[in-house]
């Protein structure tokens, strides 16, 4: 019974990592940029939450589209006006832009909004509801079913429609979809602020869950990392697989080995998945 | 042998003797000041090793710093070594750290490596939160030497070596090596050079003089913990003296670290925290105007605005 209810939790988590690297993986997949300021992203969104949450008293999961519209602007203007300007350069660079952007992001929220911990809590904070002698909270449950239906709307976007097509002929070949006609400039941009939509939608979630500080984000970057890379990149059903198996291993670790563990677990995965299978799970071509 | 090969050589070793005579006549708090910006000169010019030369561009350097830190540490306070011992076997830690995790992990390129080695430092950072003899979370309290020269000279006498080897990379076979691989590892390959051997030869003399420098730190600071000794912090600083100095020359990064510790120390006088934003802004300004650094901007002569404008452009889409 305990090892089922551990499966629960880690799938019902393995949710929310799967949308941070769902973001992740189509700013790499899209523009070979790793986005090191993936995490602070998703502290933005979390605080954006928590700030509607707080003084307006804006229910966390109502205010969600305000999140996830502030954070496509944010990562937006991000994109068009910075990161474009190196988007070409070799891959260091672009690294450590995004390494700077991370540091000024988590800076300038340390002094803007100090270093405590805050969280989100609505009234349904601690419900939960039990099935067969499994618990489970009310939040999470939703958190998860909400982490499915922004995955499907993405998917929806990235396959059906003709900006999902423009950003995927982008992906392919930047030269000939800009002689088509594609404002490549615009579209790296959207295809920044969709990622960073859903990791503040990520982030709005997380805060519920856990403690949001600026520092949050830095074990973030690293998970979304290693979801995108387990799953094998580009692939949008690799991140949800890499999510779930993160979660999992996460939860299981917490509960059989310590509570302390499952950071040095998920880091210590990370190098061993590098290691040994580069292109992910589900992945395929070329990784090292 | 010109003398464009020995000039860096000479006014290293004319700044050296300098440096060498400065406890004798600046303050107590300038000492400080010099012992710090010692150490990261030496993490920046030891990161120069693999990153600048060989192109693979480390983000967990810091791993070997706490490494090193906590080797020190728990021989000066569990096995009651003296300071001589307990130095030396910091360069040697971190340095077989260096060559057992660089053997698979510098077959990773770009991205992969670089993200993997900030795993690697995270991961290190939460083993040693976990163990029982490097004290867990609560950290090592060490010996308290009040004479700070000890630290003073270890510091500048390895920041010396590290600037040695720096410069025999910069015109030797073996550096040669390490810059064909930057270049094009395929090509280095087909070459004859040893390109495994090389790069983790690399990577272990960056964690050696990393090491030695994080076990300095130790005894100097009296007090390590896990957050102090492994946080992304001084990853960020030693990779932006570097960058900002100009990756791959002998004396780039001493003079990035020169300068940004004197800016840096300038700010934390106000608020720690300006001090880091400062770092985030300088990483983005510089990777936007002078990617090659200060050495290059040096190097141009009668440089204009012109010069930032261009690298502005050069990549823009």
């Amino acid at each position: 019974m305990l090892t089922l209810q551990v499966l629960i939790n880690g799938i019902l988590l393995g949710g929310l990592y799967g949308i941070m690297a769902i973001g992740m993986s189509l700013i790499w997949g899209v523009m070979n940029i790793v986005n090191i300021a993936h995490g602070p992203l998703i502290m933005l969104g979390a605080y954006v939450t928590y700030w509607t949450f707080t003084l307006w008293g804006w229910d966390p999961f109502l205010s969600l589209p305000v999140t996830i519209v502030a954070l496509f602007v944010y990562g937006y203007l991000l994109q068009r006006l910075i990161l474009n300007l190196v988007v070409r350069a070799q891959l260091f660079l672009t690294l450590l832009l995004t390494f700077g952007i991370e540091v000024a992001m988590v800076n300038l929220a340390r002094i803007f909004w100090s270093s405590d911990l805050r969280q989100v809590t609505p009234t349904y904070a601690a419900a939960n509801f039990s099935v067969g002698g499994l618990t489970i909270p009310y939040v999470r449950l939703w958190v998860f079913v909400t982490t499915v239906v922004l995955s499907v709307v993405f998917l929806l976007i990235m396959e059906r429609t003709r900006l999902g097509r423009a950003i995927r002929a982008t992906a392919e070949e930047l030269r000939a979809a800009r002689l088509t006609g594609i404002p490549v400039g615009h579209i790296y941009a959207v295809t920044y602020g969709l990622g960073a939509a859903l990791a503040g939608a990520a982030g709005a979630m997380w805060g519920m869950l856990f403690p949001v500080t600026p520092m949050m984000g830095g074990a973030l970057t690293l998970k979304s990392f290693v979801v995108a890379v387990l799953g094998g990149l580009g692939t949008m059903m690799g991140a949800v697989v890499g999510g779930l198996i993160l979660g999992l291993a996460e939860s299981f670790s917490s509960t059989f080995i310590g509570p302390t563990y499952p950071n040095a677990i998920s880091f210590g995965l990370l190098v061993l998945i590098l290691i040994f299978r580069p292109t992910g799970v589900l992945g395929k071509g070329e990784g090292r | 042998m010109s003398a464009k090969r020995w000039a860096p050589l000479l006014s290293a070793v004319v700044v050296v003797l300098l440096l060498a005579a400065a406890p004798g006549i600046v303050s107590a708090f300038m000492v400080q000041f010099l012992i710090n910006l010692f150490m990261m000169a030496i993490l920046a010019e030891s990161w120069n090793i693999i990153g600048g030369f060989t192109g693979y561009a480390s983000f967990g350097n810091v791993a070997f710093f706490g490494i090193g830190a906590y080797t020190t540490g728990v021989l000066l306070t569990r096995v009651e070594f003296p300071f001589a011992l307990a130095l030396p076997a910091a360069g040697i830690v971190a340095m077989l750290f260096g060559a057992v995790v660089g053997l698979p992990i510098l077959r990773l390129k770009g991205h992969y490596f670089a993200i993997a080695t900030l795993g690697v430092a995270e991961t290190m950072r939460e083993v040693v939160y976990n163990l029982e003899f490097t004290g867990k979370g609560t950290g090592l309290v060490m010996p308290i030497v009040r004479n700070p020269l000890i630290f003073f000279y270890s510091m500048l006498g390895i920041l010396g070596a590290v600037t040695l080897v720096n410069w025999w990379l910069s015109a030797s076979r073996f550096g040669y090596g390490l810059v064909a691989i930057r270049e094009d590892e395929d090509a280095a390959a087909v070459m004859g050079i040893n390109t495994p051997l090389y790069k983790t030869i690399a990577f272990a003399l960056s964690g050696f003089f990393t090491g030695l420098a994080g076990g300095v730190y130790a005894y100097w600071i009296t007090f390590i913990d896990p957050e102090a000794v492994f946080k992304v912090i001084i990853t960020v600083q030693l990779l932006i003296m570097a960058v900002f100095g100009g990756t791959g020359t002998v004396l780039g990064p001493l003079l990035g670290a020169l300068v940004l510790s004197a800016v840096s120390e300038v700010l934390a006088t106000q608020l720690v925290t300006l001090a880091e934003l400062f770092n985030g802004f300088i990483i983005i300004l510089v990777v936007l105007f002078m990617p090659k650094g200060l050495m290059d901007l040096i190097r141009q002569r009668g440089f204009s605005l012109r010069y930032f404008a261009k690298n502005l452009r050069e990549y823009r889409i």
